[in-house]
């Protein structure tokens, strides 16, 4: 059946998460009164309405015919990939290889054929960030891989 | 201080020599990352937000703003060479900028969108310092009450206009104003939604949460698509001259997209993408031959590229005098002036003259920058659309991580801009706008911290809204807007 399932499963993640939200602030916070608003009664308020939208998003889509987007999976883990690669390897890998890996791996879904590029690229953008961050800038970030 | 003294005051601040240099970056960087498709002026803004801890608050908002409205330049650019806008402001300079490229007069729609922007700028400049005069003298007379009304107002009015599925609109202003509650609460010191995680006490970082949305989502969502359009062709800046009927028709188009741009920039909410759309819309009500529409009329170029640099002028009247930002994009610089320590308000023009005229000055200067560079080298601009994408996003993301890790050098934020990466993706990908969601995110505290003192002064009394004449005014606004955008989705159903 061809229904509109981005906004249906967009709506119930928002509607759980709103719901999610107004159980645990109001379970956990303070709500305290109108008067003098303890730390759960704006979150609670929210999440009550986020609930509402959620599902005022999810409910029409239903019996609405829409064509579905396409998420392309492998772009984004490539991406985030290469972000956690980066983010977490900086440290113990030095600057120069978590930088050169992290390119690298971004480049994997790009749509253009050979290693070359690739590798000039990575080595490219890594010179460039060790000029600009660690040269420039002086950030104190380890260059080389720490040795055991 | 008068007006003169003002801008006299502003001079001395603008022409410091490392604020000029940063205006030059910042318009420079503007317009590049504007002419390129697939990255807009809220990446870039996010990307440079780190930066602006090492310089002084003044050159940090110079070249913060030298960004947007360098920006609004450049997206004219890739709109009238290929029809692919290089922001969302400049999508209705597609309609007859490309046309005009077709006929071979591409050099003379970039003249035409490159003065007209000009224009539109320096009358919004005149604009802005007449307004935020006289706001900043109305504004010593709001109360927590009508600040709390005034935000939910521009909450309302950016999820109603120009969307057409507000409840999406509202959920993910909601979900913003959800994300804005993390932290420790300001009141009672009671921790919410830190999960027991030490980074999340001081609330979401605003740098990461705004790479991930725009910068990581941004370059996800192209990596296949742009690179799909053909090259342009050259540019010479002899090719640029208009003929004498393109003179004659451009200044009432521009003068009225101008005033348009001033008009809907300056309200909260409401933004430049908007009044460019609406002095589009004018100008084709209003001319003798609507037909020459879509064909590559001059007027359709230049109204709403007028209108869109004027609106991005105005934008900072409330965020600079009420604190009060109308559009995600201003958001980020009231995120900016915060880190610094500066929050923004009526006392802002006599508190921090230097800043506030030192800005309008900037502004000044910087469109004559723009101005000056890009005609000349309308050419380089025009090859730099020649650079494939994939060269250059695994650059940004090596950016965006040291970015984020040099403002508190932890890999936590690292991984928040992964996660939020992904779901901005997911969201753009099921049309749900992130930038309200960053909007809800920067004004979600300001309206709770607002909202509590407004029922603590009234004794719990939510008539208090109703009661005071400005926040009744605001309240009405809001829901006026609500009806409106509930009545037209009826009519639209009732047409199908």
């Amino acid at each position: 059946m061809n229904r509109d399932w981005a906004d249906i499963w967009g709506g119930l993640a928002l509607g759980l998460l709103g719901a999610g939200v107004a159980i645990y602030a109001g379970l956990r916070l303070d709500f305290g009164s109108l008067r003098a608003m303890g730390p759960g009664f704006f979150p609670t308020v929210l999440g009550v309405a986020l609930a509402v939208l959620g599902a005022a998003v999810a409910l029409p889509a239903w019996n609405r015919a829409a064509e579905s987007p396409k998420i392309a999976w492998g772009d984004a883990s490539a991406v985030i990939g290469a972000i956690l690669i980066f983010g977490f390897g900086m440290n113990r890998l030095g600057i120069l290889l978590a930088c050169f890996a992290a390119v690298l791996i971004a480049s994997l879904p790009a749509p253009h054929d050979g290693w070359r590029w690739r590798i000039l690229l990575a080595a490219s953008v890594t010179l460039l960030c060790w000029a600009v961050f660690i040269l420039g800038l002086r950030m104190s970030i380890p260059v080389f891989p720490k040795l055991p | 201080m008068t007006a003169w003294e003002g801008l006299a005051h502003g001079f001395g601040v603008a022409l410091q020599a490392d604020v000029l240099i940063y205006c030059l970056l910042g318009v420079t960087l503007g317009t590049f990352i504007g002419v390129l498709p697939g990255i807009g002026a809220m990446a870039a803004i996010s990307l440079l937000l780190p930066i602006t801890f090492y310089i002084s608050p003044e050159a940090a908002l110079v070249m913060l703003a030298g960004v947007y409205y360098g920006a609004q330049y450049g997206g004219a650019v890739a709109s009238i060479l290929l029809r692919l806008p290089g922001t969302p402001q400049s999508a209705v300079t597609t309609l007859d900028g490309y046309p005009m490229a077709r006929q071979g007069r591409a050099g003379v729609a970039l003249f035409v969108s490159m003065v007209s922007s000009f224009a539109g700028s320096m009358l919004g400049i005149v604009v802005l310092v007449v307004l935020a005069g006289w706001l900043s003298q109305v504004a010593t007379a709001f109360r927590a009450a009508d600040y709390a009304a005034m935000m939910v107002l521009g909450l309302v009015a950016a999820s109603t206009i120009g969307s057409d599925r507000p409840a999406k609109a509202f959920a993910m202003v909601t979900l913003g104003l959800i994300l804005g509650c993390v932290g420790t609460d300001v009141n009672s010191g009671a921790q919410r939604f830190t999960f027991g995680q030490s980074e999340l006490m001081d609330g979401i970082n605003l740098v990461a949460l705004a790479m991930g949305l725009f910068g990581v989502a941004e370059v996800i969502g192209n990596i296949r698509n742009a690179e799909r359009h053909a090259a342009p062709e050259r540019v010479t800046f002899r090719q640029m001259m208009p003929t004498r009927d393109d003179l004659r028709r451009m200044p009432g188009a521009t003068l009225r997209g101008t005033g348009l741009g001033s008009f809907f920039g300056a309200l909260p909410g409401t933004g430049s993408t908007l009044s460019s759309f609406l002095s589009y819309a004018l100008e084709r009500r209003i001319a003798r031959h609507p037909e020459r529409f879509g064909n590559g009329a001059v007027e359709g170029v230049a109204g709403p590229e007028a209108a869109n640099n004027a609106a991005a002028i105005t934008a900072f009247v409330p965020t600079l005098t009420l604190g009060i930002p109308g559009d995600p994009i201003m958001a980020l610089m009231l995120g900016a002036l915060v880190i610094h320590g500066i929050q923004p308000g009526p006392e802002m023009l006599t508190a921090r003259p230097d800043m506030f005229w030192g800005l309008v000055v900037s502004f000044g200067i910087g469109n004559l920058l723009l101005l000056i560079l890009n005609l000349p080298l309308i050419g380089i601009w025009v090859s730099m659309l020649r650079i494939p994408f994939r060269f250059l996003y695994p650059a940004i993301l090596i950016f965006v991580c040291l970015g984020v890790y040099s403002v508190r050098g932890s890999a936590f934020d690292i991984a928040t801009v992964a996660v939020v990466g992904v779901v901005g993706y997911l969201l753009a990908l099921a049309r749900f706008s992130p930038a309200l969601l960053l909007l809800g995110f920067v004004l979600g505290p300001l309206i709770e911290t607002n909202l509590r003192r407004a029922m603590l002064i009234s004794r719990g009394d939510p008539m208090v809204f109703l009661e005071r004449p400005i926040a009744c005014g605001f309240v009405i606004a809001s829901a006026a807007l609500i009806l409106l955008s509930i009545w037209r989705r009826r009519i639209a159903a009732d047409s199908h």
